[in-house]
């Protein structure tokens, strides 16, 4: 049975930058994108290839949905380079700051539009803020079930099978559709390289830009003035290391004195 | 390994396509997950990583500027950056695909028939096949006019006698498309694999482009079937239309090797404590960090602007000339700057700038060396031809 599927993807300044070359604006309390490279957070790359690789043995179709500038439209191109067959960007000055139940709410109005689906899967964890509350709020406006942390997902009698990963294993969850998804990275989900070809067959595909309005988006609910988090700073920490030597006449006495202090401090 | 950023001083990348950029990206991603973690065992065994073939054919890589036949069909200037990130990887895995796309696929698809095309660019842009090109001789390098490899007609095709060397992928090829004198003309044959009298040997004691596959063929009666000529290929001009197009992929890829030469060199000056601080704090070491840096953009320039003339149609050869000979240079210039400010660790291969710096040896001197394109140049603008 064919599955419809929309994936959510944000783009966001590489996060593999060098420590040293990291910076934010006091102004914005954010990152300073300078010539760094825009890339798809790590798990939406994740879930773009569980949903590619269910379309391919399901049928169906795969809809890349992203809220971002102008440039999201590269992102958006790579998820079509990866076998999604449609993408939209949603692109307002009016979300801008908006905090993570805007952009949920954004998403949701978007997801709606896009028409008839069966999943959602989004990124579990965003690569810039650390974010996972998106996919609970968007479920919540929805009125669709939410499965979290989520790598390995089989479809079959209009139903999906999740392998949800916790602390000690996995949980299989079987959920009715239609429902949204988290990913997390596993050994099956790891993002394909784009073939040259459909790097090529992409370029020729147009993405549509939703604005706010054309979505029937709730304005009181989106942008700086309707987030509820505010965020009151942001700074890069310091790493601070110090030597300490461990006396003792003998190893053996050195090897008890530093047990005894590494349980001092806690570390073992 | 931490990953590579690529190095854009001038901001370049706004210059790019959207398809530019991702084509880049996926070389990019390739090269660090599947050619960096294996390449240093390679280059100390002196064996080609066979198994990136497929890998690269599935991708698209081999051909990917020509259309029709399975390619890809992308703009010069993606191809351009695609091999930039393949001889970041090594020159080696570079010259594969320069190999197989721009002296195989090339001239099968410009000089060959449709029959010879739809046998054998499929399997060739996916990496079923493997291709190699024969065109220098033993004593015949920069001066191919001389070949001595001989073609004569016969009842049931043609026989070819003669020996090339210094062939990229000679032991791996299932296919050689191999430059010989019938009646005098230069003419292209396909020569495939298990032909009788046809024979590949590798050649040892390299200690420049371990990883790369160099061999020596000979040709003893090996009788061609007369399907196998390249019947729209007459005279020396078409190999030489063959290496320009190898030329522009080599004039990328020397920017490739020089950027991995470049950020191995900045990182280690940056960790490096002597005196008490980073080595980078040295005005020495700094001037030579921008000196590396200065030469690779300005390389990075010649070679858009080169991919834009080559998409518009507009490229000339001997504007190839002067990039595959300016790049080619400065890139080696690089890695000798880089290995002198790694130190005593700029000789092992712990790094990879040692590496480079030997492949790009080869480099020099293969596909017209750094003297010959000079002498190309000063022909060109003055009208005088040296080399007669």
């Amino acid at each position: 049975m064919p599955v419809n599927i929309i994936v959510c993807i944000k783009q966001i300044i590489d996060p593999e930058i060098p420590a040293s070359q990291f910076k934010i604006d006091p102004g914005t309390k954010r990152q300073v994108q300078g010539s760094h490279s825009l890339v798809i957070s790590a798990y939406d790359q994740n879930a773009i290839e569980v949903a590619v690789q269910l379309k391919e043995k399901h049928g169906g179709k795969v809809t890349a949905v992203s809220v971002g500038g102008a440039s999201a439209a590269t992102a958006l191109k790579s998820a079509l380079s990866m076998g999604a067959d449609e993408a939209i960007l949603v692109d307002d000055p009016a979300i801008v700051a908006s905090d993570q139940q805007g952009i949920a709410h954004v998403l949701a109005t978007a997801t709606q539009k896009v028409g008839v689906f069966d999943l959602i899967l989004t990124g579990c964890v965003s690569g810039d803020w650390g974010d996972r509350a998106v996919p609970a709020f968007m479920a919540e406006e929805l009125g669709i079930g939410c499965v979290g942390f989520v790598s390995r997902i089989e479809a079959k009698d209009g139903q999906v099978v999740l392998r949800r990963v916790v602390e000690d294993g996995y949980e299989l969850i079987e959920a009715k559709t239609p429902v949204l998804v988290s990913i997390i990275s596993d050994e099956t989900n790891t993002p394909r390289y784009p073939k040259l070809k459909d790097i090529m067959a992409a370029g020729k595909k147009t993405i549509p830009v939703w604005k706010a309005a054309d979505l029937g988006v709730d304005s009181e609910r989106i942008g700086a003035a309707a987030a509820r988090a505010l965020i009151t700073d942001v700074y890069l920490p310091v790493k601070e290391s110090k030597c300490e030597m461990i006396e003792g006449d003998t190893p053996q006495e050195q090897a008890v004195k530093l047990a005894a202090r590494l349980r001092e401090l806690k570390l073992i | 390994m931490e990953k590579f950023h690529g190095v854009d001083y001038y901001e370049i990348e706004e210059l790019l396509t959207e398809q530019e950029r991702l084509v880049r990206d996926t070389a990019r991603t390739f090269v660090d997950e599947q050619v960096l973690p294996i390449i240093r065992a390679h280059h100390r065994a002196g064996t080609f990583p066979t198994d990136l073939i497929s890998k690269m054919g599935a991708l698209g890589f081999f051909g990917a500027n020509l259309t029709g036949y399975g390619c890809a069909g992308v703009s010069n200037v993606a191809y351009g950056l695609m091999m930039q990130e393949l001889e970041r990887g090594d020159s080696a895995i570079r010259s594969c695909a320069s190999v197989q796309g721009a002296l195989v696929m090339y001239p099968i698809q410009t000089f060959g028939s449709e029959a010879q095309g739809d046998r054998w660019l499929p399997a060739l842009a996916r990496g079923e096949a493997i291709g190699c090109f024969g065109l220098t001789e033993p004593d015949h390098g920069s001066d191919p006019a001389g070949m001595t490899t001989r073609a004569i007609r016969v009842r049931d095709g043609f026989l070819l006698n003669g020996a090339k060397r210094w062939i990229t992928n000679g032991t791996l090829a299932d296919i050689a498309v191999i430059w010989a004198k019938l009646d005098g003309e230069v003419q292209g044959f396909l020569v495939e694999r298990g032909t009788p009298g046809f024979q590949a040997t590798e050649m040892e004691g390299k200690f420049s482009f371990r990883a790369s596959v160099t061999s020596e063929l000979t040709f003893n009666d090996c009788l061609i079937p007369e399907a196998n000529l390249l019947d729209k290929a007459h005279g020396l001009k078409a190999p030489l239309m063959c290496l320009n197009q190898a030329r522009y992929g080599i004039a990328w890829g020397a920017v490739g090797a020089a950027m991995a030469c470049y950020d191995a060199a900045l990182r280690y000056a940056l960790s490096r404590i002597q005196f008490g601080k980073p080595i980078a704090s040295f005005q020495l070491v700094q001037d030579k960090l921008v000196t590396m840096l200065t030469e690779l953009t300005k390389a990075q320039f010649l070679c858009l602007r080169l991919g834009r003339l080559k998409d518009a149609g507009r490229l000339q050869h001997t504007q190839v000339s002067l990039a595959k000979r300016n790049n080619v240079a400065i890139a080696l210039d690089i890695a000798r700057l880089a290995r002198d400010i790694l130190g005593a660790s700029g000789i092992v291969d712990d790094y990879p700038v040692i590496r480079h710096m030997l492949n790009l040896e080869t480099v020099k001197t293969y596909e017209g060396t750094h003297d010959i394109h000079t002498l190309i140049l000063g022909r060109d603008i003055t009208g005088i031809s040296a080399l007669e």
